[in-house]
């Protein structure tokens, strides 16, 4: 074993892995912050009548714009391959670091330099006000700066490709001698899927927002249709790699599920081999998905029809995997911890965006709610409230493991009660709202729905109270809490077999492996 | 590959061989700074601090990535693992390429004339083009060669080849910059028109892409000329020559795509 080097500069210079990762936590729990509390200001502006509103709605737009970078590029997707991946995938597969230390350390860099500049949307003069998805002519004419949204998208996708060429191979080539493929944990597979999407996926993008660069600043036309470009170019560009995305966040989420159900459970995980499959038929089917979003752009027919089929045949695979988790519920010796009261919140609220999701699908419903709060409302159930409460749940179930401390279980509770409330109505109006056909992004809601605007308000606090309870008791709890013993859960996973915290060089010899992740309910189930 | 990564482990190799580096927050710093040097120049309208700035970025970018590899170089064993680090990256990059092109397309197939008549006449050129494709492809078989050599031991041998590999990059891109230089003369610049902004964008993407490619070669022609490569650190050069051939491969696709479809003769 060799020893551990100290104090601060081993955490700005530290090629480890399990450092970086909390690197990442940290920085990615700030943006969590920075977003619900645009989040709050947003719902209060909703609070009042037309009028008497604080925020102009030129400041209205910033907010949403930040708002939603700030959640899904600087919170959702770093916590969940930054900090998830860089945790539990040397943990998980048995080795003592991912493949390139320094690369991975370079990785966060990036990812810090792009939320530095994402800030500075929101400060500098020509601030950010067209929306996450800087969609052109808007993003090209007006005076914002929209260098600074280019520059954070490359940044924030060479983190990404890095990280992600790293983690995939570290998964390859490093495995412990017995770690099959069929052997690896969920969220190994899930995490191996979004690494993949990422890599596909975030070239495109980048090669959007460049030429989105490239055409404000320096005379091309490629979005300008009136020189013989095309706006619509951008769009596909864009959700090429956007609806994916989504999936780079579920798809890690979907494994931290199965592992957080079947500890809690005492049995092993309901169709391992349909799990996997899933993960992975998601993850190629995840790029047949993205026309969706230009039903109403003017594509062609055949195009919308064909996307609208990829769109609703990705809710095959999801659905088995929501199967799979009640199956593994079923008979189970439940444990109701807070990991797993997080876990059960995040079906539930998926189910119902997924459910909604569906429906959005569909070409007839989509033309009619298309940019609608049932949008807004859909996207805040299968993406925000139920993965970010996902994301709030793994780090209670780690938190033992990379903390070596406990965390609160009876505010972790709290903390849950109220998040799962509050979400559960936080956004339920809007789907009225939506159908009724009130546009998303505008600053003032009619005043005959004002009413049900203030309902989602009220809730939307109660859900972000639940939220900032948590993040609190993180803080608490890696100060204050008891220590952890190695294996609190008694979970048959690798990770949990080693000392909590993890120690520096994570495994004293490099285990040989003989049985799976989820060997419960044997009488002598062996774990190396 | 599972082998490979039992290899790793139970060759008793201490494959994360260090616990701290300030090289990777270096480059970092470097990067973050050219964001800044192109807003003070585009978005602040200040040059000089912007050109400034971007002289900064580079030098820390240099000094960065020459720390990170002299800590490579000096202590590390080499296992292997950028090859398959290369083959993911160079699936990314493909799907870079792939959304270009995929642009191009979208953009000419509606056309009923392309390129359209604001295109000068005797664009495309094609001469010029074909030949640089022949020295493009004779560098992936000098590159191999090298590799060859290398596998062999034959050091002299391997030094020469990929001598001759870095002379035809370089001989591609004077090619290549002497023809846009020709073109911009005609008047046929980024603002002429769709085609004009689609022809610069991924000739210069392919161009930026042999360039880092020659750049990696003269990096492994200093190391061999000191002595750090030889037959067990070879990865280096592997890695090199599939992110090579995988340059060529795409500018075949260039040639067809934006030379030979809109060519008029």
């Amino acid at each position: 074993m060799r020893e551990q080097p100290s104090g601060l500069k081993t955490w700005i210079f530290t090629t480890d892995h399990k450092k970086i990762a909390v690197l990442y936590l940290i920085t990615a729990c700030v943006f969590f912050f920075v977003g619900l509390l645009l989040a709050t200001v947003m719902r209060t502006d909703q609070l009042f009548p037309a009028g008497s509103k604080f925020l102009n709605g030129e400041l209205y737009n910033v907010v949403f714009t930040i708002h939603g970078a700030a959640m899904v590029l600087f919170w959702m997707i770093p916590v969940l391959l930054g900090f998830f991946g860089n945790l539990l995938i040397p943990l998980m597969i048995g080795a003592r670091d991912v493949a390139f230390p320094r690369l991975n350390a370079l990785s966060f860099w990036f990812y810090l330099g792009a939320g530095i500049i994402a800030v500075l949307g929101l400060l500098l003069p020509g601030r950010l006000d067209f929306g996450w998805t800087g969609y052109p002519p808007l993003s090209v004419i007006t005076n914002t700066n929209t260098a600074l949204y280019v520059f954070a998208v490359h940044l924030l996708g060479a983190s990404s490709i890095a990280g992600s060429v790293n983690l995939i191979t570290t998964i390859v080539t490093m495995r412990a001698p017995g770690m099959t493929w069929g052997r690896l944990n969920l969220a190994v597979w899930g995490i191996m899927g979004a690494s993949i999407i990422q890599i596909i996926g975030i070239p495109v993008l980048a090669a959007a927002v460049t030429l989105l660069l490239f055409d404000k600043y320096l005379g091309t036309h490629f979005y300008d249709a009136s020189m013989g470009g095309s706006a619509l170019l951008y769009q596909n560009l864009f959700w090429f790699y956007a609806h994916p995305a989504v999936y780079v966040v579920a798809l890690p989420v979907f494994g931290i599920v199965s592992e957080i159900i079947s500890t809690f459970s005492r049995k092993p995980i309901f169709g391992y081999i349909s799990m996997v499959i899933a993960i992975m038929v998601i993850t190629v089917l995840g790029f047949e998905v993205w026309i969706h979003h230009l039903y109403v752009a003017g594509t062609a027919n055949w195009a919308r029809v064909l996307f609208m089929w990829g769109t609703i045949l990705i809710g095959v695979p999801t659905g088995i995997k929501v199967f799979n988790w009640l199956a593994t519920l079923h008979k189970g010796s439940i444990e109701f911890s807070t990991p797993m009261l997080h876990a059960l919140g995040f079906i539930s609220l998926f189910t119902i965006g997924g459910v909604t999701g569906i429906a959005n699908g569909l070409l007839g419903i989509d033309i009619q709610v298309h940019d609608t709060h049932w949008v807004v409302a859909h996207f805040h159930y299968v993406l925000a409230l139920s993965m970010s409460m996902l994301a709030i749940g793994g780090i209670y179930f780690w938190f033992p493991k990379f903390t070596g401390r406990m965390c609160s279980e009876r505010l972790g509770k709290i903390a849950f009660w109220l998040t799962i409330i509050g979400a559960l109505v936080a956004f339920a109006p809007q789907f009225y709202l939506g159908v009724k056909g009130v546009p998303r992004r505008y600053w003032i809601i009619p005043a005959e729905y004002a009413g049900y605007m203030r309902i989602g308000s009220i809730f939307s606090y109660i859900a972000i109270t639940g939220f900032l309870l948590s993040l609190i008791n993180f803080l608490y709890s890696a100060i204050n809490g008891e220590r952890a013993p190695s294996n609190p859960w008694n979970s048959k996973s690798l990770e949990w077999q080693i000392p909590s915290p993890a120690p520096f060089y994570n495994f004293d010899k490099i285990p040989v492996i003989t049985e799976g992740p989820y060997e419960y309910g044997k009488p002598q189930g062996k774990e190396s | 590959m599972n082998n490979k990564g039992q290899a790793v482990h139970g060759g008793g190799i201490k494959h994360h061989e260090l616990e701290l580096s300030g090289w990777p927050l270096v480059v970092g710093i470097g990067s973050l700074l050219v964001p800044f040097a192109f807003m003070a120049h585009f978005s602040w309208h200040q040059t000089f601090p912007g050109i400034f700035l971007a002289g900064v970025a580079l030098l820390v970018l240099l000094i960065g990535l020459f720390g990170w590899t002299s800590q490579i170089y000096s202590k590390e064993l080499d296992v292997g693992l950028s090859k398959v680090a290369i083959i993911i990256f160079i699936c990314s990059e493909a799907a870079l390429f792939g959304g270009l092109f995929g642009g191009y397309i979208y953009n000419m197939l509606p056309m009923e004339i392309w390129p359209p008549i604001t295109t000068p006449e005797g664009v495309p050129p094609l001469g010029l083009p074909l030949f640089l494709t022949v020295i493009l492809l004779s560098s992936s078989a000098t590159i191999y060669k090298a590799e060859q050599d290398l596998e062999d031991d034959e050091m002299g041998s391997f030094i020469g080849w990929l001598l001759f590999t870095l002379i035809l990059g370089i001989l591609f891109l004077l090619g290549q910059a002497r023809e846009w230089y020709h073109l911009i003369e005609k008047g046929f610049t980024v603002s002429t028109d769709e085609y004009g902004t689609f022809f610069y964008l991924i000739t210069g993407f392919h161009g930026s892409h042999v360039l880092v490619g020659v750049v990696l070669q003269l990096f492994i022609l200093l190391l061999g000329f000191s002595g750090k490569i030889d037959k067990d650190k070879s990865t280096i050069l592997k890695a090199t020559g599939y992110y090579w051939h995988f340059v060529d491969i795409v500018w075949l696709l260039v040639l067809s795509l934006i030379y030979i479809v809109p060519y008029r003769g």
